[in-house]
């Protein structure tokens, strides 16, 4: 699974930048609009160490940005999951609310929060948070008739099972939900750092923005593309084997 | 019944042909510049406004710019014909094999400038920096700028403090830094008015005062429709640098002030005309001073700026495609 995503990204990032210079030959574009193979292998050499740094800078926001989403979502979700007047009230608000544009938001967080750790942390979460709610109030609001139904009858429900119950039937669900909405924190992170913040990778791509270099910024996506790769990859192995465990467990059956 | 539809069927066509031919001697144009519409693009406005390319049978489509639309990609990507960018973006695109040249140089002045509260000390040497918490933008010019100065003036990086700053102003008025990087004649207006309004005065740090004439904004196109297109090369300029005359001429200042308003509507009335009349001061510092003169002895100094701070590999002999 992992190495999957490594060489999946790599074959992506190769059909772009040979795309791009493809262009660069075909009209003849100087190095400044788009970077030759030997600049972008010169930059690489010149940047590597601080991009390395500046994209775990970002992966450990998004890390953590993306813990605390996955918590916000399953703590609504599980609230919201009732058919009560609450739980559709909760509903309904998550669904506007996520209709609101973050990175609309995003200025107002830095000017109160400012610049640093936490505005990154809020708005990475705010980005990944949404989708990840959504999909978690779908499934928790949606009952395992048949397995539910025993424990109705026989009175043994509780909210803590009920959860429990929806969460293992749903599993695939959730770990693909899981792993993809890390891309979105990572987005949410590079988005922030790209509009205010102080460090990061997001913030070294508007420095080479300034600097109209565009081998920087294909350097800074292809760091960003391989370290996110590896911690889906991951995320989707871990989520296989508690699958696994859980077929296994089950007897070998899992939805 | 008949009879009347064919008459207006025949005026409606030769109206069409008519305009199209009429059209059709006109060279359309694209003019990228390097900022959003406001007064510090006032000639640029005025020069489309008053009709100035038209007499010179062009159809010119000024556009705006920002830190993604830049005017040299798109003079190579064949998006635009003419553009405007500083000094520092030419200089690194010829490091980069960039075909370029530069056709005017219209801020005289860099506007871009440092404002600091008036009840610190005054900044009367380099040396005044020393202990001061500084903005800069990293990656921008004036970072560029700065460490020039800082290296002129001996200053290390342990002598001042440093703070990476953006467009929010806030850091600035919580007093967090105290010398904030602002262009002379936009926000520096704005802040400048800001302050005042709150009883503070404000004072302008010039690195020009100190001897760094880092060039700003230019006008450019490419080395292809320069040797190719003389012609329409020198037309537009005629026309563009006539409006940049007239938009700077104190008589014509209510006229170019509703001209720059039907583009820039975020701004208010009075901190236009403070805008224009500051952009006069950078674009004409004296009635000595023709519009768009190249001064190329600050040009070959931000060039040697440039090689110092290691931001191009080597001389690009940025002289030699200087075309005043």
């Amino acid at each position: 699974m992992l190495f999957r995503r490594i060489y999946q990204f790599l074959i992506v990032y190769s059909i772009g930048l040979i795309s791009l210079l493809l262009i660069k030959a075909g009209l003849s574009l100087s190095d400044y609009v788009i970077p030759g193979f030997g600049l972008i292998l010169e930059t690489l050499g010149q940047v590597f160490d601080t991009y390395f740094l500046d994209v775990m800078n970002t992966m450990s926001v998004t890390v953590l940005g993306q813990c605390v989403s996955i918590a916000m979502a399953f703590g609504v979700g599980i609230a919201g999951r009732r058919s009560s007047w609450m739980g559709s009230f909760i509903k309904v608000t998550a669904y506007n609310i996520q209709a609101y544009p973050i990175v609309a938001l995003a200025p107002i967080i830095f000017i109160l929060l400012g610049d640093g750790f936490i505005s990154r942390l809020l708005i990475a979460s705010m980005i990944c948070y949404f989708p990840l709610l959504l999909s978690v109030l779908g499934i928790m609001a949606t009952p395992v008739e048949d397995i539910e139904h025993f424990y109705i009858i026989t009175g043994r429900m509780r909210w803590q099972l009920e959860v429990k119950i929806r969460a293992f039937e749903n599993l695939s669900k959730l770990t693909t939900v899981i792993s993809g909405s890390a891309t979105l924190a990572m987005a949410g992170t590079i988005v922030a750092e790209f509009i205010a913040a102080n460090a990061g990778i997001g913030y070294s791509i508007r420095v080479a923005l300034y600097q109209s270099d565009l081998a920087k910024i294909l350097i800074a996506l292809f760091m960003i593309g391989i370290i996110i790769s590896i911690y889906q990859g991951c995320l989707e192995t871990l989520g296989e084997q508690i699958k696994t465990r859980w077929s296994d467990s089950k007897g070998g059956n899992t939805r | 019944m008949k009879k009347q539809n064919f008459i207006i069927l025949w005026i409606f066509l030769f109206i069409a042909i008519f305009s199209a031919a009429s059209h059709a001697d006109e060279i359309e144009l694209n003019y990228r510049l390097k900022w959003l519409f406001n007064t510090s693009v006032a000639g640029d406005i005025y020069a489309e406004a008053k009709g100035y390319f038209k007499d010179t049978g062009l159809k010119v489509n000024v556009r705006e710019g920002s830190p993604e639309k830049n005017a040299i990609n798109e003079l190579e990507l064949g998006h635009a014909d003419f553009g405007v960018a500083s000094a520092d973006q030419v200089i690194r695109a010829l490091d980069k094999g960039a075909k370029i040249i530069v056709l005017a140089q219209l801020f005289q002045v860099n506007p871009m400038q440092w404002i600091y509260r008036a009840d610190q000390p005054e900044i009367k040497t380099l040396e005044d920096l020393k202990g001061r918490n500084i903005g800069i933008t990293f990656g921008g010019n004036d970072e560029t700028v700065m460490n020039t100065l800082f290296a002129k003036a001996g200053i290390t990086k342990k002598d001042v403090k440093i703070t990476g700053v953006r467009f929010d102003f806030t850091p600035f008025f919580k007093r967090d830094v105290e010398v904030w990087p602002v262009y002379f004649n936009s926000q520096g207006v704005i802040l400048k008015s800001k302050l005042e309004k709150e009883g503070e005065k404000v004072y302008f740090f010039n690195p020009a005062d100190f001897g760094v004439n880092f060039v700003a904004n230019s006008v450019i196109t490419s080395e292809k429709a320069w040797k190719s297109r003389p012609e329409i090369v020198k037309n537009f300029m005629a026309a563009l640098l006539k409006g940049w005359e007239a938009a700077m001429d104190p008589a014509n200042e209510t006229d170019v002030l509703v001209a720059v308003k039907k583009l820039d509507k975020e701004s208010n009335d009075e901190l236009r005309r403070l805008q224009l009349i500051a952009t006069r001061e950078l674009i004409k510092p004296s009635g000595a001073v023709k519009i768009g003169t190249i001064d190329k002895e600050a040009w070959k100094q931000t060039e040697t700026i440039m090689l110092t701070e290691k931001q191009i590999k080597q001389p690009v002999h940025v002289e030699t495609i200087l075309k005043n």
